[in-house]
């Protein structure tokens, strides 16, 4: 491999910072997922959960953005700075990196839906983050086509590592739908079951019997 | 045949004393002509909100149980902009209280002029009378009738149409009840947006209980001077309230906002430095605060002193417990009720609701143990203030008023011994809870 030039880092940085980013999302994808259905993280509570995929992604977007400008500094191959907003329309790659902008596309979608949230109708707000469902995986093919780097090797087994947390985080999702209990049943299901002892009692604490509320 | 606008039948003096909302006779209920016998022709004022300034001046507050100022929300309503919507609640979830129900029967047309006046007053072309549906056929039957009544004798301007609710204690939640009323299921949501700003289809929806729109619809005839005559000066005016006493029976009184307790409650209290059969008052309905017998007995029926005992006038609602029940348990009953009436989104009132409701049962029962007051205690202020409405709250403000009322009680339950001889419950329920969402729509 060659070594690190100057005129070549701006290529690293954006293979690296690429492979940075899909991992980010990976896990604002399975974070997000966690949200919607009221998820835990061992030890976190629930709003913590919320605020790491908010977090995350903002961070995800930072690395995202190096990697998009590293990628149209870098002189070896043309890419003009439009093509990364403006699907297909990169001279190299130009089917690779336009379904990256697709993504991006919807990313920026995402984000700036969020930011401004509190003036938003909560239902058009849901239905642009359903979006997110399309943007990852066009993300993920966009990664491994667009480059070599991740069809071999440990890079392979790390994007089919990605692609499974997603699968799992989907499955996950789709069986605690169809575990819930229907609404007007929940309270009669809770009526009758055994308090929890108060934490600090010095007793192990019981199973959590919460039922969550989607 | 028709009966025409100008025809005021025969001449109509200002109803002085009491009752002004009811009939004063033997409890017919008031057909069209009646009505305009008794009141005359609906006052109409051919402007939009001159009715407020009369409402303002008569200092008319709420009698749903929030006892908002009436002036205000008409205002807010009518400068929400846009098309304006008028509901008239008379969905009376409260299980205790009868006396919504009690005027859609007796006076209709008093309840539905108000709804007229209110709507002209905020520019609404639309209007709706929002009952529950086990109020039986004849009840709906007559609605309906008193309806169909005004369109063809062209008294009402705006059409009003008849929405039944599903029967329960949060379908007359002013969010619910939008909900429904826009076609969803009568569960409440958050706010903001407040429903005087969108409401239903997502227009500005003005929300009066309907004896608010009685008193409203004598106000716009006999002015805000007449209805200042009774009452206090802080709280003018006259309420209905429905009374339940110790032997069972239960009336509905229209009482001048300040009456005393005593004089509702009659014998129930005691007379004369005896104690009477009653052992505690709960003032306001399922939602208020239980008050010990001697407490109640120096209480006036006016939000000053009840807030001042830690209570409110609520929906109206007074019930004497008689000694022979045990407060505990009657609680427990409602408190059961109560939870199975949640709406099932809010995490703190799905959760803690049975789980207080379940300690409550305890405590009713032989020998509980001291942490179950002190759960209960924890989990009560877990649920408030955390939720959509307020639900979980006002559950609460019941709960730990019969905590503080029936410590006595408690205390002979922990000894394994209750006070109580009756064998059946006293509190009125409603049978059937909620098992699908078909219930709540």
């Amino acid at each position: 491999m060659n070594g690190i030039t100057a005129s070549t880092a701006p290529w690293y940085a954006s293979r690296a910072t690429g492979i940075v980013s899909l991992l980010l999302f990976t896990a604002v994808m399975a974070l997000g997922i966690l949200v919607n259905r009221q998820g835990r993280l061992p030890g976190l509570p629930r709003f913590a959960v919320t605020n790491l995929h908010r977090n995350l992604s903002l961070l995800a977007v930072i690395f995202l953005a190096i990697h998009i400008v590293t990628a149209v500094m870098d002189s070896f191959v043309s890419i003009p700075l439009i093509s990364a907003v403006v699907p297909f329309t990169s001279g190299y790659e130009t089917f690779w990196l336009g379904i990256g902008a697709v993504s991006l596309d919807i990313m920026l979608a995402l984000i700036i839906t969020s930011l401004v949230r509190g003036r938003l109708n909560r239902k058009v707000w849901k239905a642009v983050h359903w979006l997110a469902y399309a943007s990852w995986p066009i993300a993920f093919a966009h990664s491994i086509g667009s480059s070599t780097d991740l069809q071999h090797g440990l890079l392979l087994i790390l994007a089919l590592a990605c692609a499974a947390v997603v699968a799992a985080a989907l499955a996950w999702r789709i069986a605690s739908v169809a575990r819930e209990v229907p609404r007007a049943q929940r309270v009669s299901a809770l009526l009758n079951r055994p308090a929890p002892r108060p934490r600090g009692s010095g007793r192990p604490a019981p199973p959590r019997d919460r039922i969550t509320v989607p | 045949m028709p009966l025409r606008r100008g025809e005021a039948t025969a001449s109509r003096s200002r109803p002085d004393g009491l009752p002004r909302l009811l009939p004063a006779g033997p409890g017919e209920p008031d057909g069209l002509r009646e009505h305009l016998a008794r009141h005359g022709f609906i006052p109409y004022r051919n402007a939009p909100l001159q009715l407020a300034g009369d409402l303002q001046a008569a200092g008319l507050t709420g009698r749903g149980g929030a006892a908002f100022p009436v002036y205000r929300k008409l205002e807010a309503v009518a400068g929400a902009g846009g098309r304006a919507f008028v509901v008239a609640n008379g969905a009376e979830s409260e299980p205790a209280a009868s006396k919504d129900a009690s005027l859609l029967w007796l006076a209709p047309h008093l309840v539905l002029d108000g709804l007229q006046l209110a709507a002209e007053a905020v520019g609404a072309q639309e209007a709706c009378l929002y009952v529950h549906n086990t109020r039986g056929e004849q009840f709906t039957a007559a609605l309906r009738r008193a309806l169909s009544d005004r369109w063809s004798a062209r008294i009402d301007r705006v059409p009003v149409q008849l929405a039944e609710a599903p029967a329960r204690f949060l379908a007359g939640q002013e969010t619910a009840m939008v909900n429904l009323l826009n076609g969803g299921l009568a569960l409440p949501t958050f706010t903001p947006p407040r429903v005087f700003e969108r409401g239903v289809n997502g227009a500005p929806t003005l929300v009066q209980n309907v004896e608010t729109l009685a008193h409203i619809a004598l106000i716009a005839r006999y002015g805000a001077g007449w209805f200042r005559q009774v009452g206090t000066h802080a709280e003018p005016g006259s309420m209905l309230s429905t009374i339940h006493h110790a032997d069972g029976t239960v009336r509905i009184v229209e009482a001048a906002i300040g009456t005393p307790l005593r004089s509702l409650l009659g014998a129930d209290l005691g007379t004369d430095g005896t104690d009477g059969p009653a052992q505690a008052v709960l003032a306001g309905g399922y939602h208020g605060t239980w008050l010990a017998a001697s407490r109640a007995a120096g209480l006036t029926l006016d939000n000053a002193a009840l807030t001042r005992a830690g209570a409110s006038i609520g929906a109206g609602v007074l019930v004497a417990l008689p000694a022979s029940h045990c407060g505990l348990a009657e609680t427990a009953r409602v408190a059961r009720y109560l939870a199975l009436e949640s709406a099932g989104q809010c995490g703190p009132c799905l959760n803690g609701l049975p789980r207080i409701a379940d300690g409550l049962a305890t405590l009713a029962g032989p020998r509980p143990s001291p942490q179950v007051r002190a759960n209960i205690e924890r989990w009560a202020g877990l649920v408030t203030g955390r939720g959509a409405c307020s639900h979980p709250d006002g559950s609460m403000r019941f709960v730990r008023s019969a905590l503080d009322v029936f410590a006595a009680e408690l205390r002979q339950h922990e000894r394994g011994v209750c006070s109580a001889s009756a064998r059946r419950p006293f509190l009125p329920l409603p049978a059937g809870a909620a098992v699908s969402e078909e219930d709540w729509s």
